[in-house]
């Protein structure tokens, strides 16, 4: 066994008795794409078993959801003994409520994977529960993830500039103001909010997503609609988000003001504003990032109370409805989405880093 | 004595106190030094005797809660106006730095911002001082590099891929990038290996020949003064306590804290006592 280096290989030490051919070789010599498969696979084994701990979950609620869709047919309609048997074997099949638990289970993979079917809603039967949740979907995502991301823009850059020139006033300032209200709720920020600009000054809407006067559709009249409704309720979220990413970032920044490359850096003459951005910022967002990526969890499952304050048609209020109304396969659509999204910027920002910062290296 | 025009530097009555709770710490107690245009001057002394302390005030990079309390130190860098270290500020100091003063630090500190590409931390302070490089760029950190012993495929990595003595080097590198008129290295070949440290003190030696850069070198290990210096300067609890020619020095020093330093080197062949 000769142990030559492949001619076009750059520089790994583990190749030389790698085999020439094949995946193996393929692999050990790729080593980045054999991270991100590695990676992807169990990012595939997340996925499944977090939808199948959140299937099971909720099959463990007490009540029944076909009783109660009876029920509500019952108010409206002259009640029928004889037709209810058939009609209960007819809806349980359909809610996927037949057979033992692993047959049911068995039977929403099938569907969900294959057809990204989550089977009826309840509370709007016949309509299906990835219909009543797409239809809230970008609500939420427009709403709470452009809020979301604006905070953290604005949350980094001012940590970062406060941590820069702590001990000056102004970092002061900016320091125990977060410190404050970075834990205040931000359906209080809201209600406040709404106080003074809804119902004082009367100058903004607080309730629903948009003008219903007007038409929905790709016109000005109804973005602008949007935009002006979906403001006091942003609002609400970027100021709270903003103050805790301050926080954070400042505290991230500041143990590397006192680094070798810094002072190195300010011997070399650099301006502030590079040094700041290259040397510092530069070496301590990392973690900002993954948690950015985690706190988009959050956003399915943290703002219902703004979604309801507002009257927002977004994913909390359908999950508030849903659950009221035990609507299990929404209750269970919306955590889905809700893992699935979670996971999937995890995945992103875990394939991401290594080329954000050149010491992440998962690979061998 | 005023603005000998052969010296590069020259301090007056440098002191340098750190503030505490119970006042204040004199860590440099009033210095009086010369430094002379193109020459290595070694400044030796034991942990605490203020010689870093000394390098950070001429540097500006002395920190709260060390402060200046007077003294004055003229610097006179080619083809500009002599300007008092200690007084310049702001714009003037930043465009001082670097193209006349430069900073060697040890190599094992993390001076390297570890997620730049070594190139790339040439790139920025050659750009910032003198953008009109930027067109031979491409031959010139690749020249600067092979001046230190580096092959140019150092400047694509990442300091965590280099070694002590490759940190050292590039550090060396950046440090005479710009031609500056003073370089000061603080502890220059600390935390290296002997043979590693024998190599690094040979090429600051070719720096000193091929870029006539004048070399301000603090050290504790008074082998490297003998190997490096052309004068040395001894200090002792913050005062200079002998300066002259490292031979003179050497062969007869008059202060008893210098005799003890040279005795201090261990020899080969003899036994501690």
């Amino acid at each position: 066994m000769t142990a030559e280096a492949p001619p076009a290989v750059a520089v790994d030490k583990s190749q030389d008795s790698a085999p020439r051919t094949g995946v193996r070789a393929w692999l050990s010599r790729h080593p980045l794409a054999a991270y991100a498969i590695r990676r992807f696979g169990l990012y595939l084994v997340e996925l499944w078993g977090a939808l199948t701990i959140a299937f099971f979950f909720f099959r463990l609620m007490p009540g029944d959801p076909v009783q109660t869709l009876i029920q509500t047919l019952q108010q409206n309609y002259v009640y029928n003994a004889q037709a209810s048997t058939e009609l209960i074997a007819r809806y349980r099949h359909e809610f996927g409520l037949d057979g033992n638990l692993l047959t049911q289970y068995l039977v929403y993979m099938q569907k969900l994977i294959l057809h990204g079917d989550l089977g009826p809603s309840l509370i709007n039967y016949p309509t299906p529960a990835q219909t009543v949740i797409l239809r809230s979907l970008p609500w939420t995502i427009g709403l709470l993830g452009i809020s979301a991301v604006m905070a953290w823009i604005f949350g980094v850059i001012i940590g970062a500039i406060a941590g820069w020139r702590r001990g000056k006033l102004g970092s002061a300032i900016a320091t125990n103001l977060s410190i404050a209200l970075s834990h205040v709720p931000y359906f209080f920020v809201a209600l406040i909010l709404v106080y003074v600009f809804a119902y004082s000054m009367g100058l903004l809407p607080a309730r629903s997503a948009y003008d219903s006067n007007i038409n929905p559709g790709i016109s000005f009249a109804f973005i602008g609609s949007v935009l002006k409704y979906g403001l006091l309720p942003g609002l609400s979220i970027v100021i709270i988000g903003t103050f805790s990413w301050i926080l954070s970032t400042r505290m991230l920044m500041i143990p590397i003001l006192g680094e070798d490359y810094l002072v190195y850096a300010e011997a070399k003459g650099l301006k502030n504003s590079r040094i700041l951005t290259r040397y510092a910022l530069r070496n301590c967002y990392l973690p900002q990032i993954t948690a950015f990526g985690i706190s988009l969890g959050f956003i399915f499952n943290g703002n219902v109370l703004v979604e309801q304050l507002f009257n927002y048609p977004g994913l909390g209020t359908t999950l508030v409805t849903a659950i009221q109304q035990l609507d299990f396969n929404t209750i269970l659509g919306v955590t889905d989405i809700a893992i699935f999204s979670v996971l999937t910027a995890v995945l992103l920002l875990d394939l991401l880093l290594p080329l954000l910062d050149p010491r992440v290296k998962y690979w061998k | 004595m005023n603005n000998v025009p052969g010296n590069v530097l020259e301090v007056k009555g440098l002191e340098v106190v750190y503030s505490t709770n119970r006042g204040d710490v004199k860590a440099v107690r009033g210095i009086d030094l010369d430094v002379r245009r193109g020459e290595i001057l070694g400044i030796a002394g034991e942990s605490g005797s203020g010689k870093s302390t000394l390098a950070v005030a001429l540097l500006r990079l002395l920190k709260a809660p060390g402060k200046v309390n007077g003294g004055s130190v003229m610097f006179h860098p080619a083809g500009r106006s002599p300007v008092d270290l200690l007084k310049v500020q702001g714009e003037e100091l930043r465009v001082l730095r670097w193209s006349a003063l430069s900073y060697l630090p040890q190599g094992s500190m993390s001076s390297l911002n570890p997620v730049m590409r070594v190139e790339e931390q040439f790139k920025d302070v050659i750009l910032e001082h003198a953008p009109a490089r930027k067109d031979s760029l491409g031959e010139l950190i690749p020249r600067l590099l092979g001046q230190v012993g580096l092959e140019p495929r150092v400047g694509r990595m990442y300091p965590h891929e280099l070694s002590g003595g490759m940190k050292q080097r590039v550090l060396m590198a950046i440090a005479v990038a710009l031609e500056p008129d003073l370089v000061i290295a603080d502890e220059p070949t600390t935390a290296l290996d002997v043979t590693i440290q024998r190599v690094i003190l040979q090429s600051l030696a070719d720096l000193r020949t091929d870029f006539g850069v004048t070399l301000m070198v603090i050290s504790h290990d008074m082998g490297v003064h003998a190997q490096l210096a052309d004068r040395v300067a001894v200090m002792y609890e913050g005062r200079l306590v002998e300066v002259g020619d490292v031979r003179q020095v050497f062969k007869d020093p008059r202060d008893p804290y210098t005799r003890q330093l040279i005795e201090s080197i261990p020899k080969l062949g003899r036994r501690a006592s």
